[in-house]
């Protein structure tokens, strides 16, 4: 009686207060859920703008460098632009942020847009906690609009950080005539990373009515890292460009509002599509049957790889499906950037400037060769990727306790002790079958311009040592501290030393700060050319992490 | 008579939430042991306590004689557990989650696992995921009972089991026990212990409060007593007999609690004469709610 009264007194009248109390509403439920990592999306975002803008300020601090960096953007062969944005007024702080990163903070927001509006129902229906909301007296279209409107306002506040912090850095941060970032430059950029984001959530919100939370996810995934992609070669690899358009990067390429150009009609299809994506996402869930999905059929794993015999084949099993398609990712875009190493070099004899450049930071290698080109383009996504993956592998395996399933594996004979080592086992085996799918794709790559597979194809094993390194920190967290834990902080430290790549050189930072990453101590892996002190790092942390973890998870309570 | 679980002084405190405090507890080999309690009374943190999931805060715990924290292996190698709630792979089916676990621990008779799957009427080339509460219920029975283990320890085991498949889930609880195992129950569901053990315990915030046999325990509660007189109602001779209370008059009808022995109530009733006589003997739910204090309908 007093939740009746108390629901028709906030209906009665509504009050800002009374509609985002989450005890009161869809819409403050869902603003409390998203509270986080709202506010470390945010958080991100605006000191990535902020350093990354003081970073370009400071490294090119006058005309003659800024000039020269210009020539040097405007001289690189599309194929080395990669997946950065068209190289309009470069020598401008903005217009050089836009270049380099200016396609890769939608990416951030795209992520989690798509993991959050994937989950808003999915995840409720799986749970069961739909049936008791959808039960309660409140229409379905009220509680997925609702639900709608509280993933618009987080995106708003991310987008509110990314304006400040565009427009803070323009006024801060800028050391020459032209470095200014206007309020309008500021506020496209922000509209622009907001509706790419709404864009790739809310076609993984339409799909996850239809297939399930999973596939919704993988498909729009799998099109906004695929439109990125495509739109960022289309220069280089002629082929790709019919099908770079068909996705929002390509419709906003000409959209350039921190170089100071602007296409704004290029953001009403984007728009369109949001609120297109919206209302089949509404208007599905408003007439299916809660909690059902149709099944996308995919092939089942062989009875020998579902791993049955014991803790670690299970684990094996259970994250193999994630493995295989790390490793398909990032094979596939190996196999792009090796395939068109031949284009690179043809378009860099052309240019000896380039060439001179590239021997000087990569002095005494054979950079022009395709181990080279993968070392150069590859390698560091590369990381980042395997980084991610370990991160998931990870989350594979700590989620038998987080899900309650150890609950029941621990009542059998089975150790606390082997439980661990099987998990750390079973996580290495599934780095090294990302890690061969994704060396496949490499060496399909390279044989296919003839190159020589070796350098490469043992290289990608670099990458292997990242994950496994990674894999054992997290293994580590989980057995001391929470399961829960593990798979976030691994995925926070793969970003931290993202960061720390980025920023260290940028800054001129103490060569000290980018020592702590691990990513610096691989050599120069698709050349050959091996730094035994990362391997011996990463052996270390990896079986290190998991004796930790034995130590650790002997020692505390189970969590049900 | 052996001990197959043994507590002493058993104690898990969370911080400032309440665990289980100081419970002692004996349950003998071949008998089947009730542990009643309201939800949140600690009953599932006893027993994950037992399985070395928690680690006591004090005193202890052994079964077959093994304390439980040093090691738990050895244990675990002769239960069978079914958790209150559990999650198992969703994307195996029920027969693969069957197996993967008769894996684990080895040793499991092909013939009784698919008597087990066929009393049960469960499909087990079916994913689990696509299982109904119930169906996945019956996944986790036949984990749990699929090795013969010498000690069950089963938390709410007929949560959502439909009755029929609850009949058979008894029948194999009675063939357990008659085979000499030991079975711990865990339950808020009175009617089933009731069915199942020969003794049980009560546990209230955290605390035990009663251990006794079920029919010793019954015998506890009160009976409601109800003469029916041709004549006018002799209420003073009865309301000063032993262990009667609560006694209340309506013309020719006497009602009246009796506690304990209901021998002097008979005695004093054949002095007059009767229309009727009705003592309804109380089921164990009336009896576990007398107490914890509150009669039926009381909300908790």
């Amino acid at each position: 009686m007093a939740t009746s009264l108390r629901l028709r007194r906030s209906r009665s009248a509504p009050n800002v207060r009374g509609v985002v109390h989450y005890a009161r509403s869809v819409i403050g439920k869902t603003l409390r859920d998203s509270r986080r990592t709202t506010i470390i999306v945010s958080a991100l975002l605006f000191l990535l703008l902020i350093s990354v803008t003081a970073a370009v300020a400071n490294e090119f601090d006058t005309p003659t460098k800024r000039k020269s960096l210009a020539d040097l953007v405007a001289g690189l062969p599309p194929i080395l632009q990669g997946l950065a944005g068209k190289p309009i007024n470069v020598e401008t702080m903005g217009g050089y942020v836009q270049y380099k990163y200016g396609t890769f903070f939608p990416i951030v927001l795209s992520l989690w847009s798509i993991l959050a509006l994937s989950s808003t129902l999915a995840s409720e229906a799986k749970r069961g906690s739909l049936e008791f909301v959808a039960a309660a007296p409140i229409s379905r279209r009220r509680i997925v609009l609702e639900k709608l409107s509280g993933h618009i306002v987080v995106i708003t506040i991310a987008s509110v950080a990314v304006f400040l912090s565009t427009a803070i850095a323009g006024a801060v941060n800028g050391k020459l005539p032209g470095d200014e970032i206007s309020v309008t430059a500021a506020f496209a950029y922000a509209l622009q990373l907001g509706l790419m984001a709404l864009a790739a959530g809310g076609l993984a919100f339409a799909l996850s009515q239809f297939l399930g939370r999973g596939p919704g996810v993988a498909i729009a995934g799998a099109v906004m890292f695929g439109g990125w992609i495509l739109n960022g070669y289309q220069g280089a690899v002629p082929v790709l460009a019919p099908f770079a358009n068909l996705t929002w990067f390509g419709w906003t390429s000409n959209h350039l509002p921190l170089a100071g150009v602007y296409d704004w009609p290029s953001l009403i299809p984007v728009a369109l599509a949001v609120v297109l994506l919206f209302v089949i996402g509404v208007e599905a869930f408003v007439r299916r049957d809660i909690g059902t999905t149709s099944a996308v059929p995919t092939p089942s794993l062989p009875r020998f790889l579902v791993g049955l015999g014991g803790p670690a084949a299970r684990s094996f099993g259970n994250g193999l499906p994630t493995a295989l398609a790390w490793g398909l990712g990032l094979g596939i875009y190996g196999l792009v950037i090796a395939a068109s190493a031949t284009a690179f070099t043809d378009l860099i004899q052309t240019s000896p400037d380039v060439a001179r450049m590239l021997q000087q930071v990569f002095p005494g290698t054979d950079i022009l060769s395709v181990g080279g080109f993968l070392q150069l383009l590859f390698f560091q996504f590369g990381l980042i990727l395997a980084g991610l993956a370990a991160a998931t592998l990870v989350g594979s395996w700590s989620g038998h306790e987080t899900s309650g399933r150890l609950e029941m594996l621990l009542a059998t004979p089975l150790a606390r002790a082997r439980w661990v080592m099987s998990g750390g086992v079973a996580i290495a085996g599934l780095i090294v079958v990302f890690v061969v799918v994704a060396a496949i794709g490499i060496a399909i790559g390279t044989a296919m311009i003839g190159g020589d597979l070796g350098g490469p194809v043992v290289g990608t094993f670099a990458l292997g040592a990242f994950a496994a390194a990674f894999a054992g920190i997290g293994v580590a967290i989980a057995g001391v501290s929470r399961s829960s834990w593990a798979a976030p902080a691994v995925a926070l430290l793969t970003i931290g030393t993202w960061f720390v790549d980025t920023i260290v050189p940028a800054f001129k930072l103490p060569d000290l700060v980018h020592q702590l990453a691990l990513s610096a101590h691989y050599g120069l892996p698709m050349l050959g050319q091996w730094d035994v002190a990362g391997l011996v790092a990463s052996g270390v942390l990896a079986v290190g992490g998991v004796a930790v973890g034995v130590w650790g998870f002997g020692r505390r309570d189970l969590r049900s | 008579m052996t001990a197959i679980i043994q507590t002493e002084k058993l104690t898990k405190s969370y911080g400032e939430h309440r665990g289980i405090i100081d419970i002692d507890l004996q349950v003998n080999e071949g008998e089947a042991f009730g542990f009643l309690g309201p939800n949140g009374a600690g009953k599932t943190t006893t027993i994950r306590t037992l399985l070395d999931h928690l680690r006591p805060t004090s005193g202890r715990a052994t079964i077959f004689g093994i304390e439980t924290t040093v090691d738990p292996v050895a244990i675990h190698r002769r239960i069978g557990y079914l958790p209150g709630e559990f999650a198992l792979y969703d994307k195996l089916t029920g027969g693969q989650t069957i197996d993967y676990f008769a894996n684990l621990r080895g040793g499991v008779d092909a013939a009784y696992q698919a008597d087990l799957i066929r009393r049960l009427d469960i499909d087990p080339s079916r994913k689990f995921k696509e299982y109904s509460k119930g169906n996945k219920q019956k996944v986790g029975l036949i984990v749990a009972l699929q090795h013969r283990p010498d000690l069950l320890i089963l938390d709410e085991p007929t949560s959502g089991l439909d009755p029929l498949v609850q009949q058979t889930f008894f029948e194999v609880i009675r063939e357990a026990k008659a085979e000499g195992r030991t079975v711990f129950l865990s339950s808020h569901i009175l009617g089933e212990v009731e069915k199942t053990c020969d003794r049980v315990a009560i546990i209230r915030d955290g605390l035990l409060v009663k251990v006794d046999r079920v029919e010793a325990l019954r015998d506890l509660a009160h009976h409601q007593v109800e003469l029916r007189f041709s004549g006018e109602v002799p209420v003073a001779a009865f309301s000063g007999l032993p262990g009667v209370s609560d006694v209340t008059a309506d013309e020719h009808v006497l009602r009246l609690r009796v506690s304990g022995s209901i021998t002097p109530v008979v005695r004093e009733a054949a002095r007059y004469e009767l229309l009727d006589f009705v003592s309804r003997e109380p089921s164990l739910e009336e009896t576990f709610l007398a107490e914890y204090g509150r009669t039926a309908g009381q909300p908790a």
